[in-house]
């Protein structure tokens, strides 16, 4: 335990301390520690892992929802594009940056940028649909230099240096585990279709067995991307996830 | 019947002699054009025997007119005004390692901030609210201009022999002290009138602040009075300039300027005595309802006063306008060494508020009426001794 | 709103029209409307990491000589007024800019009970996105500002659309349902026995047992250093009073939790000891159940002081009524309009919705009606007193330069405070509300937002909840990593108070010299986790993914930095003899006020309790480095200015022993545990996240743990039904709030200035207060 006690200043003290306030404003004035960033016309340079607007790439999609229900804020919808399946959409009305959706995604599809600088004119203008996403957005720049903290033992430096910063991180998406959906208990199964509705990839089908007079279910593990929809819908609870082999 | 020519004389044998005046005049003679149209305008000649061009210019170089208009009067004081709160900006955000105002002029490093504020403040919707005392809400910032301004009128910036003040009085001094002590019963108009809760707290502050720093104030002035043994300010330099810079009143009673300089920082509510306005506490005290041109001015006059007030300092300590003769200036280098001695003493106390926080008002007001009286009253048992002994 | 764009028409008329448009382009004004966490980056952009008084923009704390408002984030029911008041005082023309997400379309409180929309209120200008948003955008939203006064009205962000790939149509297509599961008629029991390894609480349940004899139903140990004590209401008061005997000297917490489908409310206290060494880790939770007909309790605040401020709060939320309270039936937390008992569960919010749905427009925005009148209560006696007694009102915030976003009528007399009435709930965003409609997993950002200048340690506090209701292990390695964040956030926020606290002394040079310290503080963040400051970066089994060295260097090399500017900080501020002036002998807290009042954290420490969680139950990797407590004597102003101070030293000393630790440490930076079948993300929990913590269900109970923040003791009371994927209450005390009663209690007697000083030195921020 460590005590800590209060100053009591004699005249002396008092002195000593107007003296020493004064001189280190004084020093200040003549050398300052200045680490102004100035803004519009410099840019400090983010790491890559910075968390901004985010990036869609539909190619690697897998319709899986996790992004929207994962999503704190409830800042991403998913939106039904032309061909049928569903992509993320963002509003950044709500959007928290947190990259949950981002670290969520198991095929990679959202990826950060480190555009972060945006003001917009109306609130409608913040909704980012899926076609807004796939190419970086152009943004108002007025930087032509990008300072780096420089923090060594002795201080903080501001280094600056004539370039202008790439906002877009080029980073190999990660990807999830490769997952496939298998049925564990046919004989339960009671052919609501659920899973077939729900599955974006097509990958379930129902068989009509004629002769049984029953719907068989049919998980075509090709097709399958592993979104694991059709697990959480399915009302006996008898598909799992389990690993692509 | 005026006499005409009689003043126009007088006007022309009192005038502020810079002789770099006389080479600008005849270099632009040299120059093909510029010189004939100099000398055309020099041919206009009115009633008078004087070209006009030089009855104006001479205007402007006769002595009470200079004073008055260019130094220490308006044109200083606008200057001032335009460039302190800039430079405080600046300096204030240096010292906080930071930049201040810039990118509105980035060659001038922003330097022309001021002016958009101001202009901002005279197109801005002026508020009187419903409970304020509507007449004398909008009066009383016009009328602070008054004792704020009038004692320009006593200031001296010359040096030995050569004084530049518009009003020579033997009581020079004490009107002085008179119009200073003027000014916060206007700040505490300003908060009456604004009927706030905060503006009226503010304004208390005021009061109390006013009597803390009054007394030890005219002590000190006082104990100059007794050590220059005139309050006349155009002998008041003389005696101080008598053995070049070891008569100055900072030298000869360094006590009383010290006093005198927390008098005047307390006076223009500066931190760490910014105890009426208080940002944090009474969000501008007495000027919290103020808005567009009149907290425009409320603004200025903050500065006004300040200016004022290191004006009277530089006279009575720094030895006004005393200092090496520049060449060719004449008589404008007392002036030019007086404005520069004012805006180090104006700097060093607008950048007070890059160093201290703010006292309490019981501590402001044990400050003034005990350590500040003290040292008011040995300054002025000081300049005694030293009026005997010298 | 009949033309939202007047202010702009008015600069473009008259013959003077450019000078007017240049002279507000460059003299924007902004009156620094504080209203939520947003603030502190509102902080850094006009401080010397980005000044914004470059751009001509000067803070100014008064509606009346300003401009422009940036409204940062949340706009309250109750701070909607405030809102309506200071646009409605600004002189014309005025602008309006909105920060952060929260004030746009809600953010993360999208569906709060008590958040409004300002653009409902007053005509916006521009939106900045971001939770919290970056100084660059906020610098960004200005010159945006700019460029449309000058006439040229444009967006700062032009998305590219692109045609998506046409695939083969699918056929009877459904959108999945929510993945959130509620048991419909779960079972609540807050004392589950578990057997555990704690001798000492074998001994303290007999001790307890002998005392409480005939007074209580059910003595039950639920995990380590946690009682539950059942008893009937009638007793309650005189268990209390036997705890109170017994040492258990404060209350860290007032519990209510609604069981509707069995009628009854289960009311708990949770009792801890300051002044007992081997007692201060141990809570005892003593319960009772009331029917949900016209609740009635006996308010225990006569024994316990401390539990004043959390019953007003459940009165307002619950509706049970504490007799002997002197707050019942008023307004404390929430405004006029707010709905009446919200955390009832018969209050719905509304639901998430996961997809566009065809045919039918969609509503991004939840309709919140603003409220309309300007009414904010004053309690109507305190008035009068004052008048009978010669004193005057002097009402201070919530838009005030030195009040941030609380509320405190004073009564003074002459330059004294007789009486100080604080009326927190300004920024309250009903988290614990919402935290009953999310995933487990999701209210790690919402949690973190109580504090946004404290971020990890808020992170960590409710993850360690989880954590203990799992009993999950967490690898070496994240340990020494959580506990670096942790200490980062801590040096973090002390220096913001630190910054406040300058400020409200009017020293702006010492504020923008600890917001140069945080810069760097925040750079190590930001490196960590990618966000400045909301970084979300704690997860329940460890860390969402792994530190490369690099990063750790420079933490390491940081730690030695910072001392350079500590050292100017201390010489201009810390000794300055003005401020020692102004802090010493003020604001006095006694160490049995202190304990009365239930103080926490460094402010309890001043005032002489040597209590800090992570000595009594350490987490993390803080049994294994090595520091010490500070304490102090004096608990004045100074006293609690100064403690944090070495606080700070010493947190500057784990970080480096932590740095030092985990270099030699390499492995997994999240538990086997949690990350059940998905272990390749044991260093990279990306691609995985919802898959391995979207189902998480904690086991039935009552979780309660006690976290040591920046400004104190942070408890969360988790409640799980061990069916449902959401929890079933949440109960977060933060520090603050457990502060804000002694803060009243220092504040009384001082001069009127003092305030300030007294507001500074607890480090009072509101939005953790209000939650």
């Amino acid at each position: 335990m460590k005590k800590v006690a209060t100053p009591d200043y004699t005249v002396a003290d008092k002195l000593k301390t107007h003296v020493a306030a004064l001189s280190t404003a004084a020093k200040e004035v003549v050398l300052p520690l200045n680490i102004t960033t100035h803004y519009p016309r410099e840019r400090k340079r983010q790491p890559e892992c910075f968390r901004g607007f985010m990036l869609f790439d539909p190619e690697r999609c897998i319709s899986c929802f996790q992004c929207s229900f994962v999503c704190p804020a409830n800042a991403i919808w998913m939106k039904e594009a032309p061909s049928g399946r569903y992509y993320p959409t963002v509003d950044h009305g709500k959007c928290i940056y947190c990259h949950f959706c981002v670290d969520t995604c198991p095929g990679g599809a959202l990826k950060t940028t480190k555009i972060h600088d945006i003001a917009f004119r109306t609130m409608d203008e913040m909704v980012a649909m899926t076609e807004d996403m796939v190419e970086p957005p152009a943004i108002i720049r007025e930087d032509k230099v990008v300072v780096d903290y420089v923090i060594d033992k002795e201080d903080l430096t501001l280094k600056r240096t004539k370039e202008v910063d790439e906002l877009i991180v080029e980073i190999e998406p990660s990807e999830g585990v490769p997952m496939v959906s298998v049925c564990v208990d046919r004989g339960s199964c009671i052919a609501c279709k659920v899973c077939t509705k729900v599955c974006e990839s097509g990958a379930v089908s129902s068989l009509k067995d004629e002769e049984k007079l029953i719907v068989k279910m049919e998980i075509d593990s090709e097709k399958c991307t592993g979104c694991g929809l059709c697990v959480k819908e399915c009302s006996m609870q008898i598909l799992r996830l389990v690993r692509r082999e | 019947m005026i006499d005409i020519t009689g003043l126009v004389s007088t006007i022309l044998n009192n005038q502020v002699n810079i002789p770099l005046l006389y080479v600008i005049y005849e270099f632009l003679l040299k120059i093909p054009v510029i010189g004939s149209i100099v000398t055309f305008l020099l041919s206009i000649i009115p009633l008078f025997d004087v070209p006009i061009i030089r009855l104006l210019i001479g205007f402007v170089l006769w002595k009470p007119m200079w004073v008055l208009l260019i130094i220490p009067g308006f044109a200083t004081l606008g200057t001032m005004l335009l460039i302190l709160p800039w430079l405080e900006r600046k300096l204030v955000g240096r010292m906080q390692w930071r930049v201040g105002p810039r990118e509105i002029a980035p060659r001038t490093r922003g330097s022309i901030q001021l002016l958009a504020d101001s202009l901002r403040f005279l197109c801005q919707e002026v508020i009187i609210h419903k409970d304020a005392h509507r007449l004398y809400f909008l009066q009383f910032p016009f009328l602070y201009f008054l004792p704020v301004l009038l004692p320009l009128l006593f200031i001296n910036a010359g040096a030995i022999d050569h004084p530049l003040v518009p009003i020579e009085t033997p009581y020079a001094l004490q009107i002085m002290v008179g119009l200073i002590s003027l000014m916060p019963v206007f700040i505490m108009g300003v908060g009456w009138s604004s009927n706030n809760r905060f503006a009226f707290i503010g304004t208390v502050r005021e009061a109390f602040m006013y009597f803390a720093y009054e007394i030890p104030f005219i002590i000190v002035i006082l104990a100059m009075i007794v050590l220059y043994g005139t309050s006349n300010t155009a002998e008041v330099i003389t005696v101080a300039n008598q053995g070049s810079w070891l008569h100055w009143g900072i030298v000869l009673n360094p006590l009383a300027a010290l006093t005198f300089f927390i008098a005047t920082v307390m006076a223009t509510a500066r931190l760490p005595f910014e105890i009426p306005e208080a940002d944090q506490e009474l969000a501008f005290g007495p000027f919290i309802e103020y808005s567009g041109i009149a907290f425009g001015l409320a603004y200025v006059m903050a500065y006004e006063k300040m200016y004022v007030l290191s004006a009277i300092m530089t006279m009575l300590f720094l030895g006004g306008g005393s200092g090496p003769v520049i060449p060719y200036l004449g008589e404008l280098s007392y002036g030019i060494w007086f404005v520069i001695k004012t805006l180090i003493i104006l700097l060093v106390m607008v950048n007070l508020r890059g160093v201290y926080p703010r006292y309490r008002l019981d501590q402001g007001l044990r400050i003034g009426w005990g350590a500040m009286l003290i040292l008011a009253l040995i300054a002025l048992v000081w300049s005694i001794v030293i009026g005997v002994v010298l | 709103m009949e033309n939202p764009n007047a202010h702009i028409d008015f600069l473009e008329s008259g013959p003077l029209a450019p000078f007017k448009k240049w002279a507000a382009k460059w003299s924007l004004w902004p009156c620094h409307f504080i209203t939520s966490c947003c603030g502190v980056e509102l902080a850094h952009a006009f401080a010397c990491g980005y000044d914004g008084e470059r751009l001509g923009t000067l803070n100014l704390g008064i509606a009346r000589q300003s401009n422009f408002i940036i409204i940062e984030g949340t706009i309250t029911r109750k701070m909607a007024r405030a809102l309506q008041f200071v646009y409605g005082q600004m002189p014309d023309p005025k602008f309006v800019n909105v920060i952060g997400a929260c004030g746009e379309r809600g953010g993360i409180f999208w569906n709060s009970y008590n958040i409004t929309h300002p653009s409902d209120i007053v005509p916006v200008d521009f939106f900045v996105p971001g939770c919290p948003i970056t100084p660059e955008g906020l610098l960004r939203g200005v010159r945006a500002l700019q460029d449309k006064i000058m006439g040229v009205d444009k967006t700062t962000i032009d998305f590219k659309k692109v045609e998506l790939p046409f695939e083969e149509q699918l056929e009877e297509r459904m959108v999945p349902t929510s993945p959130k599961l509620f048991a419909p008629t779960p079972e609540i029991k807050v004392d589950i026995k578990r057997e555990v390894d704690w001798d000492f609480g074998k001994e303290l349940e007999d001790k307890l047992k002998k005392e409480l004899i005939g007074l209580y139903e059910s003595m039950t140990i639920t995990g380590v250093n946690r009682i539950a004590i059942k008893t009937t209401p009638g007793n309650l008061k005189v268990v209390a009073q036997k705890l109170k005997e017994m040492q258990f000297d404060h209350v860290k917490s007032v519990n209510v939790i609604q069981v509707p489908h069995e009628r009854k409310f289960i009311v708990e206290y949770m009792a801890a000891s300051y002044s007992v060494e081997e007692l201060m880790p141990v809570l005892v939770t003593i319960f009772t159940e009331i029917g949900i007909k016209d609740p009635k309790l006996q308010s225990l605040m006569s024994v316990w002081e401390s539990a004043n401020y959390s019953e007003r709060e459940m009165h307002e939320f619950f509706g049970v009524l504490f007799e002997g309270n002197d707050w019942m039936g008023k307004k404390f937390l929430l405004a006029p309009d707010t709905p009446d008992l919200p955390l009832r569960k018969e209050f719905k919010i509304p639901e998430e919705r996961y997809a566009f749905e065809e045919g039918v427009e969609p509503e991004f925005m939840v309709p919140i009606e603003p409220p309309k009148d300007l009414y904010v209560p004053i309690w109507e006696e305190f008035i009068e007193k004052a008048y009978d007694s010669d004193e005057i009102i002097v009402p201070i915030g919530p838009h005030h330069a030195g009040s941030g976003h609380l509320r405190v009528t004073f009564r003074v007399k002459g330059d004294r405070i007789v009486d100080a009435i604080p009326e927190p709930g300004f920024v309250h965003r009903s988290m614990e509300k919402l935290a009953e409609n999310k995933l487990y997993i999701q209210n790690i950002p919402l949690f973190e937002r109580l504090a946004i200048n404290d971020p990890a340690n808020m992170n960590l506090a409710y993850v360690r909840a989880i954590e203990n209701a799992l009993s999950v292990e967490v690898p070496e390695r994240a340990q020494y990593l959580r506990t670096i964040m942790a200490e980062l956030s801590r040096i973090e926020a002390f220096y913001y108070d630190s910054g406040i606290f300058s400020l409200f002394f009017g020293h702006t040079t010492g504020f923008m010299y600890c917001m140069a310290i945080r810069e760097m503080i925040i750079e190590a963040l930001m490196q960590i986790s990618g966000s400045r400051s909301g970084p979300s970066f704690i997860v329940p089994g460890g860390l969402r993914r792994d530190i490369p060295d690099t990063v750790l260097e420079l933490i390491d090399n940081m730690t030695f930095a910072l001392n350079r500017r500590m050292k100017k900080f201390e010489s201009i501020f810390v000794y300055n003899p003005v401020t020692v002036a102004r802090a010493k002998g003020v604001g006095v807290l006694t160490k049995e006020d202190a304990i009365r009042c239930g103080m926490v954290g460094p402010f309890l420490r001043a005032s002489g309790v040597n209590y800090d969680v992570r000595k009594i139950a350490p987490y993390d990797a803080y049994d294994k480095v090595d520091f010490e407590v500070t304490t102090g004597d004096d608990g004045d102003c100074l006293g609690r200015f100064l403690g944090r101070l070495a606080e700070i030293k010493e947190s500057v000393k784990i970080v480096k022993q932590a740095v030092d630790a985990v270099k030699g440490i390499q492995g997994p930076i999240l538990s086997d545990d949690i990350l059940g079948e998905y272990k390749e993300a044991a260093s990279d929990i990306k691609g995985n996240f919802f898959r391995v913590y979207g189902n998480l269900v904690l086991p039935k109970g009552e979780w309660t743990t006690i976290t040591e923040a920046a400004r104190g003791t942070t408890l969360f009371t988790l409640i799980s039904d061990g069916e449902s994927n959401v929890p079933y209450r949440v109960r977060v005390i933060s520090p603050c709030w457990m502060n804000l009663r002694g803060f009243m209690e220092a504040v009384k007697g001082e001069r009127y200035a003092d305030f300030w000083a007294v507001y500074g030195s607890f480090g009072y921020f509101p939005p953790e207060a209000d939650r």
